[in-house]
């Protein structure tokens, strides 16, 4: 089996709150972040709803330390990564081999939808300054040049499933030596882009999102940055804490399907859940608990249901798509809910499925409905699947 | 851990789609903008999948089976991609549509075809891998990391054997005027198969994409290894980046005397060429130098091209003349790629 | 009618980019999805944007799509009886 890799830091930016601990209130306190649209300027902010991060661009880049003009992709990922760096407390950090993996769909887009105002009428308009970051590698490399870390730097866009595959990747380079330690995970803010996008795909729903259950209409967007901390057996002994939860199994497969929508019996759910199981040794009995991927439209929550009863029988763990809280974060979910994920193992929690009330008719099992405590909680599988069939599952497991 | 490239295939501003021939005829272009020479995609693709495709959907899709066909058809344990602005055209139309009509109704498709790992699920989905699949959008960096990522594929699974890695990106209305007002490229008229011994301001602009298939075991139609790949972000002067050039080769036992051949990633843009020229004349003093970006252009996976002009090199074991810079009369044993996009510095070597 | 019907067989082509097809190709009865001429869920999405952006015709639920879009004349007979007057 291979070596593990260890959650050694975490930070989070979301709706939910603008750090770990707000994140981690707001998921006790039952308390979604998903509502009308304030701060980003279209047409539906009265007819959408989402989870937008409660802070102007001014705000957000005096938090991140970084230019008011800079990407809003990139401001949420600095925020974030500097939590999690910050929260890996091993001196002279820099001193290794250090990598930061990102992921991130829209990139520099919140800027280049304004630019595209201008420019569509007349192509000599347009501030320039609002594309030089337009790409999805720009605001990684913003972030690790603030961070200081140049070893291995890069970025994935794998639609939903992105952050998971950058923690995949980080993993991997870890335990074959080009790493010694990597910051990994995702980020994306709202912008007009996506909500068109998913709106013209008839997939969003006018009301706060209700996955997995019978009657659910689509899914709310949310925005934000997740990542956390990996590092190998050789760093963790050098720590003064050792860490409680580690990343013990992985998997990455295609659906082959459709370029949007996921075969009905959700095969590559499956190969993910149970190549990860087989990647970390483990049995479908040993889950505790799923972080759903569970974004609420009709065709996800179906074939991940599927799936799920396929591989897991009548014998199921809890469930939860913390979704009905933060929205569908896009290439940030993985790194949000990886973290919600290791805040399970901890404090031996499950986080609820808000909004549900009607069980899918085609599976014989629901999500939990209520915030449960005082559980042991040993080994989360998290799922995160996208377009273009990309499907990743990731399971985190305690430290004994 | 080395593997076998056991196939290859580009679509580029040159005639490099058919694998029968080698660069036998070399395009010259006067403007500043080179576009891909496109195979008949009609053999690719049937009507119903070709009417959405986008340029780089047709010719990054092309590319990658191209090279499966090339390789035998094996079957595929991972696709592992690069890209380093995604699907331009699609996200500029679906950005003007939303513009046009204040956010009025709006066409999907654009949309659906504008996600960066569009070519990787498509490639998926044709072929009906469903394995492992991952896309990179880095920069420089894109077509690396999907190297990287191919191999530690290779060095994680003993069971998996064969990998499709390539990178595609394309030129969009939108993005080549945005680049021109940058004064990101040369002024015209230009002469590419100049560019590189022409040094002045401004690249030319390219596009393309290329595809290898690399396994654990060779095949009839091997072109030669693939070793490893390395990543050298902003090096900051000449010493940093020669120190990273003798480590990389030290890492598989090699050292500079052994390298026959450097690929080199020269644009010439002065500014961007410093360092590529330093280590051309001060660190390459044995090998031959041989060019690619006067061929192809400039663009973030370029370096995916050069991987395609070594293979065909250490195969054929021709160097054609249109790519050599210098010529020391080395025979094509071992390659080093040294490519730069911008200070984004990169080294990929590949072996007989 | 029948005009309509010609009318839509002309848009559903240039909505759909069916540049392998000419219009008068399409069978009025021709089931359109699946079967007949093969069109998938994203051609579904387009057809919506068809009824909004040139009839005026909002579908709300996608999954009625399938009843409304079943043939040309299906389509025909759904506008004529919906469009705003």
């Amino acid at each position: 089996m291979p070596s593990a890799v260890y959650i050694v830091g975490r930070g989070v930016i979301s709706a939910l709150g603008d750090d770990l601990s707000g994140n981690r209130e707001s998921l006790l306190q039952s308390q979604a972040g998903i509502k009308a649209i304030t701060r980003l300027n279209t047409r539906y902010s009265e007819i959408l709803p989402a989870a937008e991060v409660p802070h102007s661009n001014e705000t957000l880049a005096a938090m991140a330390d970084m230019p008011v003009t800079t990407t809003r992709t990139a401001l949420l990922s600095m925020i974030a990564a500097k939590e999690a760096f910050d929260s890996f407390l091993l001196p002279d950090k820099l001193n290794y081999k250090v990598g930061f993996i990102s992921a991130n769909t829209v990139g520099g887009m919140d800027k280049t939808e304004d630019f595209m105002k201008e420019f569509a009428v007349d192509t000599s308009k347009g501030k320039l300054h609002d594309v030089i970051h337009h790409d999805c590698g720009a605001a990684t490399e913003l972030v690790a040049e603030k961070l200081g870390i140049t070893e291995v730097v890069t970025t994935i866009s794998t639609a939903c499933s992105s952050a998971a595959n950058a923690m995949i990747y980080a993993a991997r380079l870890i335990r074959n030596g080009y790493l010694d330690w990597a910051i990994a995970g995702g980020t994306d803010a709202l912008s007009r882009f996506t909500i068109n996008g998913f709106n013209s795909l008839m997939i969003l729903d006018n009301e706060l999102c209700r996955p997995f259950d019978d009657t659910r209409k689509g899914l709310n967007l949310g925005e934000g940055a997740g990542y956390v901390v990996l590092a190998s057996e050789k760093m963790v002994a050098l720590l003064a804490q050792q860490p409680s939860v580690k990343l013990s199994g992985f998997a990455n497969a295609n659906d082959a399907y459709h370029q949007t929508a996921s075969s009905p019996e959700g095969r590559g759910n499956f190969d993910t859940m149970s190549g990860a199981l087989a990647e970390a040794g483990l049995q479908p009995s040993d889950i505790d608990y799923i972080n759903l991927h569970g974004t609420g439209t009709a065709n996800n929550d179906s074939s991940e249901g599927i799936a799920i009863s396929r591989l897991f029988g009548t014998d199921l763990p809890y469930l939860s798509s913390t979704k009905t809280y933060t929205g569908h974060t896009l290439a940030a979910c993985g790194g949000i809910e990886a973290i919600y994920a290791t805040l399970a193992i901890e404090e031996g929690v499950v986080f609820p499925n808000l909004r549900f009330q009607h069980q899918m008719k085609e599976l014989e099992f629901a999500p939990q409905t209520n915030l449960l405590e005082g559980k042991e909680i040993r080994h989360v599988l998290s799922n995160s699947f996208g377009f273009g069939g990309n499907c990743t599952s990731l399971i985190f497991s305690k430290v004994k | 851990m080395e593997l076998y490239i056991n196939g290859i295939g580009a679509i580029s501003p040159q005639k490099t789609f058919d694998n029968s021939v080698f660069l036998d005829e070399v395009l010259s272009y006067s403007t500043n903008k080179m576009m891909c020479v496109d195979p008949d995609y009609s053999l690719f693709f049937d009507g119903r999948a070709i009417r959405r495709m986008s340029r780089i959907l047709k010719f990054g899709i092309a590319a990658a089976m191209i090279a499966i066909d090339d390789a035998g058809k094996p079957e595929l344990d991972a696709i592992s991609t690069g890209t380093g602005f995604g699907c331009l055209e699609d996200s500029e139309i679906f950005l003007r549509n939303i513009v046009a009509d204040n956010e009025g109704v709006v066409s999907p498709t654009p949309f659906i075809q504008s996600t960066h790992n569009t070519v990787s699920g498509q490639i998926a989905l044709l072929l009906k891998c469903q394995k492992a699949n991952n896309t990179f959008s880095h920069k420089g960096f894109s077509f690396e990391s999907a190297l990287l990522d191919a191999r530690l594929n290779a060095l994680d699974y003993p069971t998996q054997q064969n990998f499709l890695v390539g990178s595609s990106d394309e030129i969009s209305t939108a993005s080549y005027a945005i680049m021109s007002r940058m004064n990101i490229f040369r002024k015209e008229p230009c002469d590419n198969l100049a560019q590189l011994a022409s040094s002045g301001k401004g690249v030319i602009a390219g596009e393309g994409a290329a595809y290898v298939v690399l396994g654990k075991a060779s095949t009839e139609n091997t072109y030669g290894r693939f070793v490893d790949v390395k990543m050298i972000s902003n090096p900051k002067d000449e010493a940093t980046i020669e120190k990273a050039i003798h480590a990389f080769l030290a890492l598989h036992e090699l050292s500079l005397k052994d390298v026959d051949i450097v690929i080199s990633g020269l644009c010439g843009d002065e500014s961007r060429d410093t360092l590529l020229k330093y280590c051309n004349e001060n660190v390459y003093t044995e090998q031959s130098i041989i060019g690619f970006k006067h061929l192809c252009g400039e663009y973030m996976t370029a370096s995916s091209f050069a991987v395609w002009l070594g293979a065909k090199m250490l195969k054929t074991q021709q160097v054609p003349e249109s790519v050599v810079l210098r010529n020391t009369a080395r025979t094509p044993k071992t390659i080093l790629i040294h490519n730069a996009y911008k200070t984004s510095h990169s080294l990929i070597l590949l072996k007989q | 009618m029948q005009e309509l019907i010609n009318t839509l067989k002309q848009q559903i082509v240039e909505q759909l980019n069916l540049k392998h097809i000419k219009p008068e190709e399409i069978g009025d009865d021709q089931p359109l999805f699946v079967d007949g001429l093969g069109l998938d869920s994203i051609d579904a999405l387009e057809l919506i944007v068809l009824l909004q952006q040139k009839y005026g015709i909002k579908l709300a639920n996608p999954e009625e799509g399938p009843k409304v879009f079943h043939t040309v004349r299906a389509l025909a007979e759904f506008i004529t009886a919906n469009q705003k007057k």
